[in-house]
């Protein structure tokens, strides 16, 4: 049992950097109404801008992680001006498929500039793990941790309480019915892309300084556990993104434990599936699905 | 050398063009698959283990694999194809993954001449050397491999002209207004999968064969999401379109590799700005349909 409740603790931790990568990932979906597959990439490139910038200057944590945000945001700029300003409505597929030819030329640009591969990236904290009775937390788990409920909190504040939320709501609801108002929709949508790559560069200099180091392939791994995370828990909901990535962290916890390290993967992706299948919509998306569902049956 | 070297990448661009049409067939009905990898991949498996373990001979195990990935296919097919959209693509990445890491802890191992021949987990399956044993050489099987191209290339320009192909199309347009001309969307849809599947089959078999080794980790979604750019960058208007794309990314950058450290930095713009351009690719409909109308006018001038 002890196991159990542990296990379920360290998944909320690990899950709350997936649901880090989650939220930035589905407020440009819920947006653009389109997957930015270069989201991962971009914030890679935001932190090895705070490797580079660490091992030059002997910078400190606070210049290392502005250094890591300001680049996630500059390669954020570029991918929503060429994949997604650039190309027309309703050509979303070319926009995913730009972004992910994008995310190539950004790997290839980060393997050209940084040939070794593996970089060192200085630890947020390093304190030893706090007990509580039986159970054990990492310190850099707990910020991590901290870090999601604060910007959380934030955005709900941001989309539900100011004109500017309001606006992107609106967007997002219908972005052709939003420009009938008044609303400068290519500026909220910029802004909207602006504020998930910030996100992005926050969550890459979490889980990043978590791990002591940085590779090319961290933007592969953001991509798809941010991705994961935001379907579970329900495109476009911010909640959901929160939700889905503590899910998956317990389940990922949890098969690491009873099953292996092998099926740790494996069963996230087949809990995804079955949500797909069961539950399209996730944990906190499922009405607007039911009713495009209502809607197709009714014809 | 060079030889080898060439017919290799011109064989290579013949088994990739498998997973690009199979990815563009689902593209004409509207779906995206980040899937596509998995039917390659369950169809290498199946066909290596079909001539390497059990003694078929290759054509029988080239075949076994297509329909075992066919299958594989219809298993996914049924459950899935009621998703719209980015839930259907995420439905086919969970799926191309879960078979991914399946064959990383798949185990099925014989004794042949005293040597454990079979999949061996993530260390992967070695040994699959039935063009070998039956002296068929690289150019040979280039042969072969660009023979079953044409054939599956003849099919799909059949398909075109089709009833069925304008179908497909109809449902990629839009498959509402498709259902109201009382057509089932659903059973069209399984369709296309499947046959998309058995496409991807064809080439994983090939691949195999040619490799003599298969790991999970080359059925990575890398994989099906090049083969998705590739129908993108060719164009969505004619089954050309995808072999265009291959040609162009295996081709064009082999050929220069002079830039080789720096060629996604290169292609990788060129290709969103093309994509600007021209968002359904370079053999867009429109294009497409440009194009037939010339060549009948040329024709109708020479007669």
């Amino acid at each position: 049992m002890v196991d159990f409740v542990q296990n379920c603790l360290d998944g909320i931790m690990l899950g709350s950097s997936y649901a880090l990568l989650a939220i930035g990932f589905t407020l440009i979906f819920g947006v653009m109404r389109r997957l930015n597959l270069s989201y991962g990439p971009s914030i890679m490139v935001g932190a090895f801008v705070g490797t580079l910038v660490y091992l030059e200057f002997k910078a400190n944590a606070l210049a290392i992680a502005a250094a890591t945000v300001v680049g996630a945001v500059i390669v954020g700029i570029y991918v929503e001006r060429l994949c997604f300003r650039a190309i027309r409505r309703g050509a979303a597929v070319a926009s995913m498929v730009s972004s992910f030819v994008i995310w190539m030329q950004l790997e290839e640009i980060v393997t050209v500039v940084f040939p070794d591969r593996t970089y060192p990236f200085p630890p947020l904290v390093s304190a030893a793990p706090v007990e509580l009775g039986p159970f054990f937390f990492k310190v850099e788990n707990l910020v991590m941790f901290a870090c999601a409920a604060a910007m959380t909190v934030w955005l709900h504040w941001l989309l539900q309480y100011t004109r500017f939320g309001l606006a992107l709501r609106a967007v997002s609801e219908n972005p052709r019915a939003a420009l009938f108002m008044g609303i400068n929709v290519g500026a909220v949508m910029f802004l909207a892309f602006v504020i998930a790559s910030a996100f992005g560069g926050v969550a890459a200099y979490l889980i990043v300084s978590a791990d002591g180091q940085i590779t090319p392939l961290f933007g592969l791994w953001a991509t798809f556990k941010g991705l994961i995370a935001m379907m579970l828990g329900g495109m476009g909901s911010i909640p959901g993104a929160i939700l889905g990535g503590l899910l998956l962290g317990v389940v990922e916890a949890q098969s690491i434990w009873y099953l292996g390290t092998e099926y740790r993967d494996l069963s996230a992706y087949f809990l995804l599936f079955l949500f797909l299948v069961f539950r399209p919509g996730g944990l906190m998306g499922q009405l607007a699905v039911e009713r495009e569902q209502a809607a197709m049956r009714r014809v | 050398m060079d030889d080898i070297y060439l017919v290799t990448v011109v064989s290579n661009i013949g088994m990739i063009s498998f997973i690009a049409l199979s990815a563009y067939l689902l593209l004409v009905v509207g779906e995206i698959s980040f899937g596509q990898q998995a039917f390659f991949a369950v169809s290498a498996y199946g066909s290596g283990i079909a001539t390497a373990m059990w003694g078929w001979p290759i054509w029988l195990g080239l075949l076994w694999g297509a329909l075992l990935a066919g299958a594989a296919a219809l298993v996914v097919a049924i459950p899935t194809v009621r998703l719209r959209g980015l839930y259907f693509s995420v439905a086919t990445l969970a799926f191309a993954e879960m078979v991914r890491l399946i064959f990383e802890i798949f185990t099925y191992q014989v004794e042949i001449d005293g040597e454990l021949v079979g999949p061996d987990g993530s260390d992967g399956f070695r040994d699959i050397r039935a063009i070998y044993d039956s002296n068929v050489s690289a150019f040979e099987y280039m042969l072969i491999i660009y023979g079953l191209l044409a054939v599956v290339l003849i099919g799909f320009l059949i398909l075109e002209r089709s009833r069925l192909g304008a179908i497909f199309r109809m449902i990629g347009e839009d498959p509402m207004l498709t259902e109201m001309q009382g057509l089932n969307v659903t059973v069209y849809k399984i369709l296309a999968v499947v046959m998309a599947g058995v496409v991807a089959g064809i080439g994983g078999a090939l691949y195999a064969h040619l490799a003599t080794y298969v790991e999970p980790k080359i059925f990575n979604v890398m994989l099906g999401v090049h083969a998705l750019a590739y129908g993108l960058i060719g164009g969505l208007g004619t089954a050309f379109g995808p072999l265009i794309g291959v040609a162009i990314d295996i081709g064009l950058l082999e050929s220069i590799r002079a830039i080789s450290g720096y060629r996604m930095i290169v292609f990788g713009g060129l290709v969103a700005l093309l994509l600007i351009v021209r968002p359904r690719g370079l053999l867009d409909e429109a294009a497409v349909h440009w194009l037939r109308g010339r060549w009948r006018e040329l024709r109708r001038a020479t007669h």
